[in-house]
């Protein structure tokens, strides 16, 4: 079985090329990359879960570790099956989703290659081979942020996620390019030996950081992912849960012990993460387009992942990965619901009294939040218990039990903002009904956003399965009391949000006060400026050129 | 004037008429065939090259650039066809609606 896995990445190109031919209805064939790539992933770990090696050597001369290097090991294969459950359910979703859209197959050829590239990345085992995932997930998600290409502002929201991953992509070339020879693997990169080459562990390890957080939308690289909206719903469910935010928590998951040989880097990420958990929570609050305000909430529990990175519980970090996966495709999933039965907006003024209409989707919307701010019980219960346990009792541990009240705030908002209350708009609703493959595709979710924090107890659990790659974890006791008063301070937070949000009007657009406008004015005029450089005019470039090349000819002559 | 300098000086000389219609023509037609001009240049030299070190590599490397030459040549003066149909641009900096 881990022959198979390991070329995981080819499992959905047959859907891709026989997709675009155009033979059968459009995503009937492609569904079966990932349902493939599930049935093998849960084939490994009920079977032998050998862990397998492919290494191909002198592919890229130019990098010090340039072999093709596959790895198939038990974090590779639990990340693969997430993939696998989160993007078969996206596929089944968006067979009815996007039914009326003309460019469906379109459609399904990127999110195939989306699937492909996170694969490959999943299944890397140097930095060479991680690269073309990471950066194949980066392009992909251009395409399927821009794919309503006559929208205004899509291509822009596009283009802004390409910046931030060109942030990332130039961090992660340069680390590999910096390790001494022999290092590009990943799992011999974390030997204190690797951390001893140009700029030692440090430098390495913080490169590495900032390229997980422009993938991750962590600090000032988060932009990107709220535009990301401007994508079609299945896509924003895909982009937050299992593929390209994963990537850079993924990628800190499998090299923490590098990381672990700088404890002031640990520090600085266990800081980044809890003030961008603050901040994507704080912003959620602000929003008035119902998947922004998801949005940020990805930001925010993204923020708690990379916490657990610098608590040095990476175990946590992928237990939380594992379980917002779950709840937020749920989360965005029945959203799509709401839109696709509205007709199209976003807007929280056009919604409120929903769930009569579509009880589904209330449902399941409603089981999805209570994972989030953490019921007792639920997935992110469990998840989000771990990486406050693993603080060890620190300030930041506790602000993260903080931050559980503006989680429960912010999605008590959204939740009784879109389906209880009165209805704010008159409009008579689009699609009234809410279609069988939408409503079947969120059920393995709600499933999961319940019960997969279960999975770390049993005989080979979590826990268990994951100590060849991530060491020794200490099992959880089932509750906690910190657990307990993040789950209180979050219920508090949810109803009284919720009370709140249903007698008040939506507002139509984000307030912005003095500071905030002098800020966004400064921001512009600096981007005004680095713009104007890139006027367009090609004589201007040329002569820029033309004068480089005499620059670096003339200091050679004198040389 | 041995026979390599005549070459050496012919293909800066070309290649420094292509540069200034680069940079002086405005016409996108007038411009790619300029971008021709200096890598022809570049081919007479990496010729040149080859015959005064006694091996093939730079030779090769010129059939490679020919190669490549002729695709960029496709490609561009395809754009520019289309352009012109489309309307007929005086100056290479107006077709600006095209960008994404």
């Amino acid at each position: 079985m881990s022959w198979v896995l390991a070329w995981a990445c080819i499992f959905t190109l047959p859907g891709l090329f026989i997709g675009s031919l155009g033979w059968m209805k459009p995503g009937r064939f492609s569904v079966l990359g990932p349902a493939a790539l599930l049935a093998c992933s849960v084939a490994w770990l009920l079977g032998g879960r050998e862990t397998l090696v492919i290494r191909l050597d002198g592919w890229l001369p130019f990098v010090a570790d340039g072999s093709f290097e596959l790895r198939v090991d038990a974090l590779a294969v639990l990340m693969l099956g997430i993939l696998g459950v989160v993007a078969l359910c996206v596929y089944v979703y968006t067979l009815a989703y996007m039914a009326d859209d003309t460019g469906i197959r379109r459609f399904y050829a990127f999110l195939d290659f989306f699937v492909a590239a996170m694969a490959l990345l999943v299944t890397a085992g140097n930095l060479a081979v991680l690269l073309i995932g990471w950066t194949g997930v980066g392009m992909a998600s251009y395409f399927l942020i821009s794919f309503w290409r006559d929208r205004e502002g899509t291509l822009y929201a596009g283009l802004q996620a390409i910046a931030a991953n060109a942030v990332g992509d130039g961090a992660l070339i340069l680390a590999a390019v910096l390790l001494p020879a022999g290092c590009g693997n990943l799992t011999t990169l974390q030997s204190a030996a690797c951390g001893s080459g140009v700029g030692g562990a440090a430098l390495i390890g913080g490169l590495l950081v900032v390229a997980a957080s422009a993938k991750s939308a962590q600090g000032p690289l988060y932009f990107w992912l709220p535009s990301a909206m401007a994508g079609p719903t299945p896509i924003s469910a895909l982009i937050h849960a299992a593929t390209m935010v994963a990537a850079g928590v993924y990628l800190l998951v499998r090299v923490h012990l590098l990381l672990a040989l700088t404890p002031l880097l640990l520090l600085a990420i266990a800081i980044l993460g809890v003030a961008t958990a603050i901040f994507g929570a704080v912003m959620s609050l602000l929003q008035s387009n119902l998947k922004k305000g998801l949005a940020y909430s990805t930001v925010s529990q993204l923020g708690y992942m990379f916490a657990a990175v610098g608590f040095s519980a990476p175990f946590a970090a992928f237990f939380h990965l594992g379980s917002q996966a779950f709840f937020k495709a749920l989360l965005f999933l029945s959203a799509g619901v709401v839109i696709h039965a509205i007709g199209g907006s976003e807007e929280l003024s056009s919604m409120g009294g929903l769930g009569r209409h579509l009880p589904f989707a209330r449902w399941t919307f409603l089981i999805g939040s209570i994972s989030l701010f953490g019921v007792p019980f639920t997935a992110g219960f469990f998840s989000k218990d771990a990486i406050v346990e693993a603080s060890g009792g620190r300030l930041l541990g506790w602000a993260l039990v903080a931050t559980a009240l503006l989680s429960g705030m912010y999605i008590g908002r959204l939740y009784f903002a879109t389906f209880e209350g009165p209805r704010r708009s008159e409009d008579h609703l689009h699609e009234p009904r809410e279609p069988r493959a939408m409503a079947w595709s969120l059920l393995p979710l709600a499933a999961g956003a319940l019960l997969f924090g279960y999975t770390q107890w049993p005989e080979g659990g979590l826990a268990q399965t994951l100590r060849p790659v991530l060491g020794a974890v200490e099992t959880q006791p089932l509750f906690t009391f910190q657990g307990g008063l993040a789950a209180l301070l979050g219920l508090v937070g949810f109803v009284g949000a919720g009370l709140w949000s249903m007698r008040q009007a939506m507002p139509e657009r984000a307030p912005g006060s003095g500071w905030v406008r002098w800020a966004s004015d400064a921001s512009l005029a600096l981007a005004g400026g680095f713009a104007s450089a890139q006027n367009g005019r090609l004589g201007r470039y040329a002569v820029i050129t033309v004068l480089g090349f005499a620059a670096i000819l003339f200091a050679g002559l004198r040389a | 004037m041995t026979a390599e300098a005549v070459v050496l000086l012919t293909s800066a000389a070309i290649f420094a008429l292509g540069a200034t219609g680069v940079l002086l023509r405005r016409n996108p037609v007038a411009v790619l065939m300029c971008v021709e001009l200096m890598l022809n240049a570049a081919n007479l030299l990496l010729v040149l090259g080859s015959h005064v070190q006694g091996n093939d590599a730079g030779q090769a490397t010129a059939l490679i650039v020919l190669v490549i030459a002729a695709a960029e040549a496709v490609v561009g003066l395809g754009l520019a066809l289309v352009l012109f149909h489309h309307r007929e641009p005086a100056d290479i900096d107006e077709p600006r609606t095209v960008r994404g």
